[in-house]
């Protein structure tokens, strides 16, 4: 049977279980789907109540309140009528905060204050930074530690946002996986900083992008109707979403129709040619260019996904005037100059042709990467592979693709810095050391 | 008792596929487990499935057949094995095995994706159009992949009746839009098409491809000093980008295109 909760039903629980007597949070709270105006929390109990959001923009006066209806142990919460680019501070109960009485501090977890920052208005530049995580999900030391690094790397300034390029969670993507590999592991970061994910194939054996169901699907709330910017997809498995000067697509290169004519393809053109930010950055599982742990030139490998993504796809994105693409699968960081309209497999790459600007793309080196502002199709993008944020490749890969300036089979993550018209992206690897970085400065 | 050949092939199964260290790794925790648990199917569907990812029929087909020799009432050991004939384009072959998968768990909506995919190579399109609709009845959100393909098996009328629907549930995704677009252009709904754009227009940041996509639809529809008057427009929302996006090589082409649509053609009346 099912018991369906009503207003009277949910009062009746509440009055048998005192706030924070009962329950406790066996996951989040952890930020979705934000936007300028709204946010939407979600965390999870281990036992039925309702769902309230206490918050307001001076910690000591949570005074606004969002709620869902139903006693449940699920709890998605959305926020609106948000300022941009403003600090809120929040609880999440199953009945409004009441503040410590004087004199006795307030220390349940269930009373826990917790911040984020809403984004900035659209289009407007302010310095962001994004932290990148390829295929985190092995629940190991090895994971903790490329986390770890980064919270010593960026110390106390805040994640503005991050992103996840599929295989969140080893082996399966069940609810168990995401469990210890990505609530367990990453739970400050999940308070405060918005999380934006991508499908990856470990993901999609306990989802299904078709029918929108499954543990992926489940866990996360992604924008269909472009809630957070961008054109609206009518599907969580591909989205777009702004974030100040910076637009974000993400792709499912997995479980979601990579035909031409396809829907995604078609809402990929609509989107490209809608925004107006002055950044593009693309991500999605499967890599256009690897020789890690797969291998972009062999057509069985991750059954033509790669090649799919790389013919069909990138030549898209490339016409739209995306400036960096972001991929994980391979666990190896491999990273490319500036590069435009190679589409075909290793052997067809020609550094005369294809490459748009050589050198490290470093400031103090070579220098940074340089591109004209505007819409400017095939102006040439930087191709990462940062897909070992779990582990490396087991044993030496190749790493020989020719279209990379630099690959490494080391663990790590990579850091993404916007500020107005200049992009810094860096790898740290598991051990805190900075092993690649580049700048594209648009002018 | 497993017959002997299935023993074979199994045996084949657990050492063939060398291709990836994550198959590998796959594999030996799957062939580990197996020796000490050989009756459990999960494990053999399991491992079929991991060959199935990779298009290794042949392995894939021998473990899902042992599993089903475990537990011949396992739903999701026959919609693996209907994928598989499915993919291996055997319709035929898949049809039976999804039909005993539905009926064992009806609610799977993978398993009725299938079924309907098999009845519509079989040509049994009546009864496909039922089990998509199923689908996207039950679908918390419907797919628009999904959507199109139930909508490419109907004839123009029903299909962009099937497409309005789905667009009143998921809101205006721009394949469905096209799609529609498309089919009233062909009905000669010209007027309906006309403010199906003109309500994407409103939605836009970008309005002028949309703009560009009307003058298009007027031109080819006869609506010569229209479709004039919405390329001016598209020129119009051009200007009006920030200069940074006004002056990008691919808006300055747009314009050319448009300044140049926009002005009477030779053989277009007056």
């Amino acid at each position: 049977m099912i018991l369906r909760p009503t207003p009277l039903l949910a009062l009746f629980l509440l009055s048998l279980s005192p706030v924070g007597a009962a329950t406790s949070i066996l996951r989040g709270p952890y930020l979705q789907s934000a936007a300028p105006d709204s946010i939407v929390i979600r965390w999870r109990t281990d036992a039925t109540e309702a769902s309230v959001v206490s918050y307001g923009t001076d910690r000591e006066q949570l005074t606004s309140v969002a709620k869902t209806e139903g006693i449940l142990t699920e709890h998605i919460v959305p926020l609106s009528g948000l300022k941009p680019a403003t600090t809120y501070y929040y609880t999440v109960g199953a009945a409004p905060y009441a503040p410590p009485a004087a004199g006795k501090s307030g220390s349940s977890s269930r009373a826990a204050i917790h911040s984020f920052t809403t984004p900035p208005p659209a289009g407007t530049a302010k310095p962001t930074r994004i932290w990148v995580l390829g295929d985190p999900g092995t629940k190991s030391d090895v994971q903790r530690a490329v986390r770890d690094a980064y919270y010593n790397f960026t110390a106390k300034r805040a994640t503005d946002l991050w992103l996840l390029l599929g295989d969140n969670a080893y082996p399966d993507g069940t609810d168990a996986d995401y469990q210890k590999a990505i609530f367990e592991m990453y739970p400050a970061t999940l308070r405060s900083s918005p999380v934006w994910p991508a499908l990856g194939n470990h993901d999609a054996r306990s989802a299904n992008s078709e029918t929108q169901s499954g543990v992926y699907y489940d866990i996360f709330t992604l924008p269909t109707r472009a809630q957070a910017g961008g054109v609206m997809s009518g599907t969580e498995a591909y989205y777009s979403f702004d974030y100040a000067n910076i637009h974000f697509i993400c792709l499912d290169s997995h479980d979601t129709d990579r035909k031409p004519d396809g829907a995604m393809m078609q809402w990929l053109k609509a989107d490209l040619a809608a925004t107006t930010r002055d950044w593009i950055i693309a991500f999605f599982h499967h890599p256009t260019y690897t020789k890690g742990t797969h291998d972009s030139d062999k057509d069985s490998d991750s059954s033509g996904r790669m090649n799919d993504m790389r013919a069909i796809f990138l030549p898209v994105l490339e016409q739209g005037g995306v400036d960096l693409i972001l991929t994980g699968h391979s666990h190896v960081y491999e990273r490319s100059p500036l590069i435009n309209g190679h589409f075909g497999k290793s052997p067809t790459f020609d550094a005369v042709k294809h490459v748009v600007q050589k050198g490290d793309g470093r400031v103090g080196g070579d220098g940074a990467y340089r591109k004209k502002r505007g819409r400017v199709p095939n102006a040439g993008e930087i191709s990462v592979v940062t897909g070992s944020a779990g582990q490396a490749g087991s044993r030496p890969p190749p790493l020989n693709h020719p279209v990379f300036y630099i690959a490494l089979n080391e663990a790590g993550s990579s850091v993404i810095d916007v500020d107005g018209l200049r992009l810094d992206l860096t790898f740290i690897n598991d051990k805190g050391e900075k092993r690649d970085w580049f700048s594209i400065i648009k002018e | 008792m497993r017959a002997p050949e299935t023993i074979l092939l199994v045996v084949l199964a657990a050492t063939a596929l060398r291709a990836h260290p994550e198959i590998e790794a796959g594999l030996a925790r799957l062939n580990a487990a197996l020796a000490t648990q050989p009756g459990n199917a999960d494990l053999y569907l399991e491992r079929g499935e991991l060959y199935a990812r990779h298009e290794e029929w042949i392995h894939a087909e021998a473990n899902f057949l042992a599993a089903a020799e475990l537990a011949p009432r396992h739903a999701g050991i026959l919609r693996a094995r209907g994928a598989l004939a499915l993919a291996r384009r055997r319709p035929t072959e898949a049809l039976p095995l999804l039909n005993e998968a539905r009926d064992l768990d009806p609610a799977d909506l993978s398993t009725r994706i299938l079924r309907a995919r098999a009845l519509r190579q079989l040509d049994r399109i009546g009864e496909a159009g039922e089990e998509f609709d199923y689908v996207l009845r039950q679908s918390r959100t419907p797919s628009p992949d999904l959507i199109l393909e139930r909508a490419a098996m109907l004839t123009p009328p029903e299909a962009l009746r099937v497409l309005e629907g789905a667009l009143a549930r998921t809101g205006p995704v721009p394949a469905l839009e096209l799609r529609a677009l498309a089919l009233e252009e062909t009905l000669g709904r010209i007027d309906d098409a006309l403010a199906r754009l003109e309500r994407l227009t409103a939605a836009a940041e970008r309005k002028e491809t949309w703009l560009r996509r009307r003058g298009d639809l007027l031109r080819r529809s006869g609506r010569e000093s229209e479709a004039r008057a919405a390329f001016a427009a598209a020129l119009a929302a051009l200007g009006s980008l920030p200069d940074w996006l006004r002056e990008s090589p691919e808006s300055a082409t747009l314009a050319k295109e448009l300044a140049t649509l926009s002005h009477p053609q030779p053989s277009s009346p007056p």
